[in-house]
């Protein structure tokens, strides 16, 4: 097994099992590293809690939802500022976020009052929403209190209201994704099959494992719509309530990212005997075949044969200029689970990029499968790795630029590599044809940006030189490309606008008549 | 023209680069969609009729398609071979991902009994 040791965790031997590099005779049954495990004492993990991955990665991005953790106020903190899962109700469920604010005296005493109160004064705040979804955490779990009795009390005494209660507490799992399972099977128990849809298609979908960052899913919600495809619910980004209540009538569940939400589409094939399309959104070819897969299922390739041709002709050109720009650089692809796999390979065959590592905090063994099996030989792969590891791969890849979260980010900055917010994104979306290019616009401003290539002069020994001017990002791009590439015609900058998902929202659709 | 293990293999290439179906969650997820996926492909591949029938089988038609178009437009290989060859290839084909992603996995997931 080739397995990569770190020097900084050497004192940390279990850490050995947990990084693999893929080299040119290796297949999947000789090099996977160890996953979704608990993090080993000593290594200071950077993932998130069951808590967090069922509530901030899959609750919340439901739109039309007061979302409320019970437990102290602390838990609340990821929304606005880190989280950009947006909604085309202006956000709702981003701009206001909830918690009971436990205190000391109520673990003391109990919270279970306080709970009830705080679901009454929230309903009574925004009559207009009549859903809620609550939280455990970890220290509301460990007094006992019984959120399911109380929250069946307030719908009783409130016959317009419904109430979805998720027990997973942040030590529930050894990291989110365990809380991204025990919502999933949460959210099946309890709501799927409760609301009758009003079916307008002969084609309906779920589409699973999507959470709107900054519009992915109204990108590809314009595609589906364009093809006369129904989307009967979106788990969850952007998704209402109810819809996802209404699950059980699809033909199809289209999944995105099966790290989050497999387990959904599973249970409703088992349950309800519907399919489960795995889909890639991110890259041309990719995101066609993708389209291509749905329509056929349905019998309607043809509609996405149109939609291929249009925007493959006007963005092609765009992201064939980044190409240019980008082969050759080293990316280390360090994002979340499925966006590692999403990424691995579209992002080496259509910028160029080579992918020198790939590591997830919180995946499965599945996911670096996935992974592993996309990149090319040489890539090393990390699991669960801590802040010095991360430090160490890159001292010694020396990638021109990481793809991760925010918070490894800024210790990459720290170190001169530049980042793009693989999570959040910088300025998404990156779903989509023009969301592609507008990927590669980010890495391409990310790599060459002046200012970093200024942070790369140690004033405290470098020389400084003060007669060359200010130097743009082409100055620096195309100083070694060909003269018939800097100066062709069939290739472009990115020219969209700044906002492309307000368009989205006013846009009308074909009508297609419903056979059936 | 390339032997069977070098076909197989770029084959193989393609699904790992290519395509998810390979890797649910569970090892009777994936064998179940490596016989029906892999099966499907053999039977295109060799201008046979595949039920599709039942929404689940379409499903598997829907990758299986997708393969044996590929498969035929990127290997050439494939126009010169007749039917049993291709299905010989097919069943060498299904042995090996039926290996990496099941029966040689190092995957510990895949045998958990619940999802």
């Amino acid at each position: 097994m080739p397995y990569h040791e770190f020097d900084c965790s050497k004192c940390i031997p279990e850490r050995k099992k947990h990084a693999v590099v893929k080299g040119p005779e290796d297949d999947l049954t000789k090099a996977l590293p160890l996953g979704y495990l608990n993090t080993i004492p000593g290594s200071i993990s950077e993932r998130g809690c069951a808590y967090c991955g069922a509530k901030h990665v899959i609750g919340t991005p439901m739109k039309d939802v007061i979302h409320i953790s019970h437990g102290p106020t602390g838990c609340t903190y990821d929304t606005w500022q880190t989280k950009r899962y947006i909604s085309d109700n202006d956000n709702f469920q981003l701009k206001r976020t909830f918690a009971t604010d436990v205190k000391e005296k109520h673990i003391v005493f109990g919270a279970e009052k306080l709970l009830k109160e705080n679901i009454i004064e929230a309903f009574r705040a925004f009559p207009e929403i009549k859903r809620m979804t609550i939280y455990q955490t970890c220290a509301t779990a460990l007094i006992g209190d019984d959120i399911d009795a109380i929250a069946q009390e307030v719908m009783d005494e409130m016959p317009d209201v419904d109430i979805f209660v998720c027990n997973s507490p942040g030590f529930g799992g050894p990291s989110q994704s365990g809380g991204h399972h025990k919502i999933n099977i949460a959210w099946i128990n309890q709501k799927v099959g409760n609301v009758e849809p009003v079916i307008t298609s002969d084609y309906v979908i779920n589409y699973v494992g999507e959470y709107n960052i900054q519009g992915d899913q109204e990108i590809m919600l314009d595609f589906f719509r364009r093809m006369g495809i129904q989307v009967l619910s979106t788990f969850t980004g952007n998704g209402s309530y109810d819809e996802l209540r209404s699950m059980h009538r699809a033909h199809l569940n289209v999944l995105e990212c099966a790290r989050s939400a497999e387990y959904i589409c599973n249970e409703l094939r088992v349950r309800y005997g519907i399919p489960r399309l795995d889909i890639d959104g991110f890259g041309f070819e990719p995101l066609a075949s993708s389209l291509r897969k749905v329509g056929r299922f349905f019998g309607i390739e043809e509609r996405a044969e149109k939609i291929i041709e249009e925007e493959s002709a006007r963005w092609k050109p765009e992201l064939d200029w980044y190409k240019e720009r980008l082969t050759g650089k080293k990316i280390c692809l360090w994002p979340g689970g499925s966006k590692l796999w999403h990424w691995a390979n579209v992002i080496h065959e259509e910028m160029g990029l080579d992918v020198v590592s790939v590591y997830t905090k919180f995946g499965h063994q599945g996911d670096m499968e996935k992974g592993i099996a996309r990149c090319e030989v040489g890539a090393l792969a990390i699991d669960d790795p801590n802040e010095l590891e991360g430090l160490e791969a890159m001292y010694k890849l020396k990638p021109d630029i990481i793809l991760t979260g925010k918070r490894p980010g800024e210790v990459a900055k720290k170190i001169r590599v530049p980042y793009l917010n693989a999570h959040a994104y910088h300025n998404g979306p990156y779903k989509g044809f023009e969301g592609w290019v507008r990927f590669a616009r980010d890495i391409y401003n990310a790599i060459y940006s002046p200012i970093h290539q200024l942070s790369y002069l140690d004033i405290s020994k470098d020389e400084i030189p003060d007669d060359g001017g200010f130097k743009t990002q082409r100055m620096y791009s195309d100083a070694t490309l060909p003269e018939a590439v800097k100066t062709s015609s069939a290739m472009r900058e990115y020219t969209g606008k700044y906002d492309i998902i307000a368009e989205l929202r006013k846009r009308e659709y074909p009508e297609f008549n419903k056979k059936q | 023209m390339p032997d069977i293990n070098e076909k197989v293999a770029q084959l193989e290439n393609f699904i790992m680069k290519k395509c998810l179906w390979q890797f649910h969650s569970r090892a009777w997820d994936r064998k179940r969609q490596n016989e029906n996926i892999l099966g499907m492909t053999a039977k295109l591949l060799c201008g046979e009729e595949v039920d599709t029938s039942k929404p689940e089988d379409k499903c598997y038609w829907v990758d299986a398609s997708y393969l044996a178009e590929n498969y035929r437009e990127r290997f050439d290989w494939f126009s010169t071979m007749s039917n049993d060859e291709i299905k010989e290839l097919m069943q060498a084909l299904r042995e090996r991902i039926d290996f990496v992603t099941v029966d040689g996995s190092l995957n510990e997931e895949l045998k958990d009994p619940r999802y």
